[in-house]
C-alpha cells in the first residue's frame, strides 16, 4: 500500500516536491518506534527523541572523513575522532547505542507510571540535549555535523519505514507483545497470571530506542546535516501528536499519524515557497505552516478524541476493529 | 399514566449493555413520606435501578416522572436541583476536603447561601453524629463514617426523594439501628420518599413501609415488610440464603 | 555571606516559579489537564509588554492582566470538547495549541527577541553588608508570598473555592450534586491567568527578551516542578514549583563557572533521582490504600 501510495505521490507532485516526502517517511518511522514502546505499554515516553538523536550524531560523527572531523571536532575523543564508518556501518552502530542507551536509561525508568514515567524520560531528552551540546568530547556543541553523505533517498527512507513496521508487527504480534499489551489493559491482572511487568517493558524500551538510534542514522543521512536543536522538543513533540492524532493503541494508528501529519507538514512548508499541485501553483503566506498544521491537529482530537484510527489496526483480512489484545 | 403529584415513578424501565440485559420491565414508585426497601440478590440490577433512577445512567425503554415532570434524559444535576438526590455504595466523599466542607458543598450546589449551608452542615453533622470529625478531611474517616457523611451530604441537598445505596454497610449493630432511627427521622420530619438499598435484611424489614424485590433484572415481588417476609419465592430467591 | 547570598536569589526564582506551578495545579485540579500551553499565556503577555513600550505603567498592567485572562479564557474553551478525553489526547492538544500561538508570535514577530521593559525600577539593587539585593528579588518573594496566600484564602473562604476544591476532588460527584462545573473550570483559568500575569511582570527584569519560546522553556520547567512535587493536590505542586527555581538557581550559583552549561544536566538528574525515590511526589503523602 505504501508503495502505491508513493507511486500515487510521483503523478501527483513535481519531482522537488517528491523528493521532500523522504522527511515524512523517516519522521513516520520515528512515530513508529516510539509506538513500540508507549503504544503497547500505555506509558507514554518523552525520551525517544534521546535515543534518535544519540543514533544521528553517531552516525553523522562516524561517518565523517577523519581530517575534516580533526579540522571542525579537535575536542572529541581520540576514538571518534580518528575512525571513520561506511554507511551501513554507522547505521548498525546507531542502531547498537541507541539499544544500550534504551537499556541503560530503561533499567532505572520503566518501573515508573503515568506522569512521572513521562517527566523522567523527558528529563533524559533534556540531558541528552545538554550533554552533546556541550561536551565537546563526545557531541558537537552548538555546531552542526556537516556534510554527511545525503544516501536516504525516497527509496531509502521508505524501506527504513517498511522495516521498523515489520518489525513492530512482528513484536506486536509475539508474546513478549502480547504480555505486554495485557500489562496495558490491567496491570493487576498481568501480574496474577504472572507478567513481570518490569520485565516486558524493558524489552519493548530497548528495542524500540534500539529502532529509534537506526532511524536517527537513516534521519542524518537524509538531512545531511544535523544539530542538537533537530533533535529536541519540537521533534519530540511533533512525533508525539502524531502518534496520538492517529491513535496510540495501534500500530495502524501511529502509521496514519506519522504519515498524515507529516505528509501535510510537508506540503505546507514546499507550500510557503510555492507549490505545484495538480498545474496550479499555490503559495502560502511565510510561517504560516505551523499555524495551519496546529489548527488541523486540534481539529482531528476535538472530533476524533481516540485519534484518526480509533483503534483498528492493521489485519490480513483488511482493517479490524481491535477488540481483544 | 398512574404517578401523581408527590411521587418518584418509574414505568417499564429496561437498560441492557451490550445485548445483556440488567434491567427487564420494571416499574417502581416512591412516595413522600414513605421508605421503599430494594432488595435482591447481587447482580439483580439494584444498581442500574439507581443510576437510572439518578441521571447516572440512561434507560433503554421506560420513563422517569419526577412529581408529574419526565425526567427519563435530565442530568443528575437537574435531578438533583429538583428535589431527587443519591448517595453511592462506597461513600465517595471529597477526600481532600473536611466533612463540614463535604456537606457545605452539597447545599452551595443547590444555590444555598454560604451561611444557609454552614448551617445545614452543623445540624446535620449532629445528626449523623459526625460533630466531633466535623473537621477532619474526609479520607481520613472509617468506612461507616464515610457513608454516613454521604447521606448527610445527600441530605444537604433538601431533597425530596432519596435514594440511599447501601448505606449501612460497614456500620455496627448499635450504629445500625442508629441509622434506622435516623432514616425514620428523615421520613418524618423532612417529608422524603426515600428508597433504601440494603443487604442487611433486618434493616430492610425494620424501617421500610414498602419493600420492592429484584431478582435477574425483573419484579420478583412487591408489598410491606410481612407479605415479602412470607413470600415463598422471595424467600427461596433471597431471604433464605442470606438470613441464615 | 556568599551563601546568603545564593539563597535570596534562589528563593526569588522559586516564588517565581511557584506562581506559575500554582497557574498549573489550579487547571490540572479541575480537570485533569496538563496545560503544556500556559507558558503560553506569558508569552503573549511578554509580546503586549512589547508593543506598549513606553506607555504608562497604569494603562499597561490592566492591559497585560486582560489580554492574559482573555487568551486563559479562550483556552477554556478549546479545552472544553476533551474533558473526558485521554490523558495523553489531552495533552496533545495543549501541545498543539502551545505549537499554534508559538507559530503565530513567530509569524508576527520572528524568532529573533524583542525588548520588553515594565517597572525598570525594579532591577536595581541596594547592598546590605556584603549582599547585593534587586529590588525585583523582594518585590518577587513579596508578590510570590501574597498571591499564594491569597489563592489559599480564596480556595479556602470562598464558596466558588470551596467548589472548586471538590471539583479536584471528584468531579463527576460533584457535577451530580449541582456543583456548576463550567464556572469553576472557567474560574481556574481566570485565576492562572492572573498568576501568569504576575509571574511575566516579575520575570521581565530576569529576562527581558520576548521570543516565541520564552513562555514554553518556563511552562516546563515549572510543569516538571509540578510533577515532582506532586500533582494531585496544589500545595505540594507549588511547593514543587518553588523547589525547581530555587534548585535551579542555587545550583546555578554553586556549579564552577566552567560547568555551569550543563547546568540542565544536574536538574533533570536531580528530577529522576526524585521521581524514583517518591514516585508519588515529593511533598505529596503516601498514597492513600486504594479503595476498590
Amino acid at each position: 500500500m505504501l508503495v502505491l501510495l508513493a507511486g500515487g505521490l510521483s503523478t501527483v507532485f513535481s519531482q522537488s516536491v517528491q523528493l521532500k516526502f523522504h522527511n515524512a517517511f523517516v519522521i513516520t518511522a520515528m512515530v513508529v518506534c516510539v509506538y513500540v514502546s508507549s503504544g503497547n505499554s500505555g506509558v507514554i515516553s518523552f525520551g525517544h527523541v534521546s535515543f534518535v538523536a544519540i543514533g544521528a550524531f553517531a552516525a553523522g560523527l562516524f561517518s565523517m572523513k577523519a581530517q575534516q572531523k580533526g579540522a571542525v571536532f579537535n575536542d572529541l575523543f581520540p576514538f571518534i575522532k580518528d575512525n571513520h564508518l561506511g554507511n551501513l556501518a554507522t547505521l548498525i552502530l546507531a542502531a547498537a547505542l541507541g539499544g544500550l542507551y534504551a537499556l541503560v536509561v530503561g533499567i532505572a525508568l520503566v518501573r515508573l507510571n503515568g506522569l512521572s514515567a513521562g517527566i523522567a524520560t523527558f528529563a533524559v531528552l533534556g540531558i541528552t540535549r545538554n550533554v552533546l551540546r556541550n561536551w565537546t568530547k563526545v557531541g558537537p556543541g552548538a555546531k552542526s555535523i556537516p556534510g554527511v553523505e545525503e544516501t536516504t533517498g525516497l527509496t531509502q527512507a521508505l524501506m527504513a519505514l517498511i522495516l521498523c513496521i515489520v518489525v513492530a508487527y512482528i513484536y506486536q504480534r509475539s508474546a513478549a507483545g502480547r504480555r505486554l499489551r495485557a500489562t496495558r489493559e490491567d496491570a493487576i491482572a498481568a501480574q496474577g497470571v504472572g507478567i513481570r511487568i518490569y520485565r516486558e517493558r524493558l524489552i519493548a524500551f530497548t528495542l524500540s530506542g534500539a529502532m529509534a538510534g537506526f532511524v536517527g542514522a537513516v534521519y542524518v543521512h537524509f538531512l545531511g546535516s544535523v544539530s542538537t536543536d533537530q533533535v529536541y522538543l519540537d521533534l519530540t513533540f511533533l512525533v508525539l501528536a502524531m502518534l496520538v492524532v492517529g491513535g496510540v493503541d495501534s500500530l495502524w494508528g501511529a502509521t496514519l499519524g506519522g504519515l498524515s501529519i507529516s505528509f501535510i507538514n510537508t506540503l505546507l512548508s514546499e507550500g510557503e515557497k510555492g507549490l505545484s499541485l495538480f498545474r496550479q501553483k499555490f503559495t502560502l503566506p511565510t510561517s504560516s505552516s505551523g499555524i495551519i498544521l496546529a489548527a488541523l491537529m486540534a481539529i482531528v482530537l476535538l472530533t476524533r478524541p481516540k485519534g484518526l484510527a480509533n483503534g483498528r489496526e492493521f489485519g490480513l483480512r483488511g482493517f479490524r476493529r481491535r477488540d481483544s489484545i | 399514566m398512574t404517578e401523581r403529584p408527590g411521587s418518584l415513578h418509574a414505568t417499564a424501565l429496561s437498560r441492557t449493555y451490550a445485548g445483556v440485559r440488567a434491567l427487564e420491565g420494571v416499574t417502581i414508585t416512591v412516595r413522600r413520606h414513605e421508605v421503599i426497601g430494594l432488595i435482591g440478590p447481587n447482580g439483580a440490577g439494584k444498581s442500574t435501578l439507581v443510576n437510572l433512577l439518578s441521571g447516572f445512567d440512561f434507560p433503554t425503554s421506560g420513563s422517569v416522572m419526577l412529581e408529574g415532570f419526565d425526567i427519563t434524559t435530565w442530568s443528575a444535576h437537574r435531578r438533583v436541583r429538583s428535589g431527587l438526590v443519591r448517595t453511592f455504595q462506597h461513600g465517595h466523599a471529597f477526600p481532600g476536603l473536611t466533612a463540614r466542607e463535604n456537606i457545605e458543598v452539597a447545599a452551595l450546589g443547590t444555590g444555598a447561601a454560604r451561611g444557609v449551608a454552614a448551617r445545614r452542615a452543623t445540624e446535620l453533622l449532629e445528626l449523623m453524629g459526625l460533630a466531633d470529625h466535623s473537621n477532619a478531611e474526609a479520607a481520613t474517616l472509617p468506612h461507616g463514617d464515610e457513608r454516613l457523611l454521604g447521606v448527610a451530604r445527600a441530605l444537604a441537598t433538601m431533597p425530596k426523594f432519596v435514594l440511599l445505596d447501601e448505606p449501612a454497610a460497614g456500620l455496627n449493630e448499635d450504629e445500625i439501628s442508629a441509622f434506622a432511627d435516623i432514616i425514620k427521622l428523615v421520613r418524618d420530619e423532612r417529608n422524603a420518599g426515600i428508597l433504601l438499598i440494603e443487604h442487611n435484611v433486618p434493616l430492610v424489614l425494620g424501617v421500610c413501609d414498602r419493600i420492592h424485590v429484584l431478582d435477574q433484572g425483573e419484579t420478583l415481588a412487591e408489598g410491606s415488610p410481612t407479605e415479602i417476609r412470607n413470600h415463598p419465592a422471595v424467600a427461596d430467591a433471597y431471604l433464605g440464603a442470606t438470613a441464615g | 555571606m556568599r551563601y546568603v547570598q545564593y539563597f535570596i536569589d534562589a528563593v526569588a526564582l522559586g516564588s517565581l516559579y511557584s506562581l506559575v506551578a500554582l497557574g498549573i495545579g489550579l487547571i490540572f485540579g479541575v480537570m485533569r489537564l496538563i496545560n503544556l500551553a500556559q507558558g503560553e499565556l506569558l508569552m503573549v503577555g511578554g509580546y503586549t509588554l512589547f508593543a506598549t513600550n513606553g506607555w504608562s505603567v497604569f494603562v499597561r498592567v490592566p492591559l497585560v492582566l486582560l489580554v492574559i485572562v482573555g487568551l486563559a479564557l479562550l483556552m477554556e474553551r478549546a479545552f472544553r470538547r476533551l474533558r473526558s478525553a485521554a490523558p495523553a489526547t489531552m495533552l496533545v492538544m495543549t501541545f498543539a495549541v502551545s505549537f499554534l500561538l508559538r507559530s503565530i508570535a513567530q509569524k508576527r514577530w520572528s524568532a529573533q527577541g524583542k525588548s520588553m521593559n515594565i517597572f525598570s525600577g525594579l532591577s536595581h539593587a541596594f547592598t546590605v553588608g556584603q549582599l547585593r539585593i534587586r529590588y525585583v528579588t523582594l518585590v518577587s518573594i513579596a508578590v510570590g508570598g501574597v498571591l499564594l496566600l491569597g489563592v489559599n484564602l480564596f480556595l479556602n473562604r470562598t464558596d466558588i473555592g470551596l467548589q472548586m476544591r471538590a471539583v479536584a476532588s471528584d468531579r463527576r460527584i460533584a457535577q451530580a450534586l449541582g456543583v456548576r462545573t463550567n464556572r469553576v473550570v472557567v474560574t481556574a483559568f481566570a485565576l492562572s491567568g492572573v498568576l501568569a500575569t504576575a509571574a511575566l511582570l516579575l520575570f521581565v527584569p530576569q529576562r527581558p527578551t520576548v521570543t516565541p519560546d520564552f513562555g514554553l522553556q518556563i511552562a516546563i520547567v515549572a510543569l516538571i516542578g509540578v510533577v515532582v512535587g506532586g500533582m494531585d493536590r496544589l500545595a505540594p505542586a507549588t511547593f514543587g514549583g518553588f523547589s525547581i527555581g530555587f534548585a535551579n538557581s542555587m545550583v546555578f550559583s554553586l556549579l564552577p563557572t566552567g560547568q555551569r552549561v550543563f547546568l540542565d544536566s544536574v536538574l533533570y538528574g536531580l528530577v529522576i533521582i526524585v521521581l524514583l525515590l517518591r514516585p508519588q511526589g515529593l511533598f505529596q503523602r503516601e498514597r492513600q490504600t486504594t479503595r476498590v
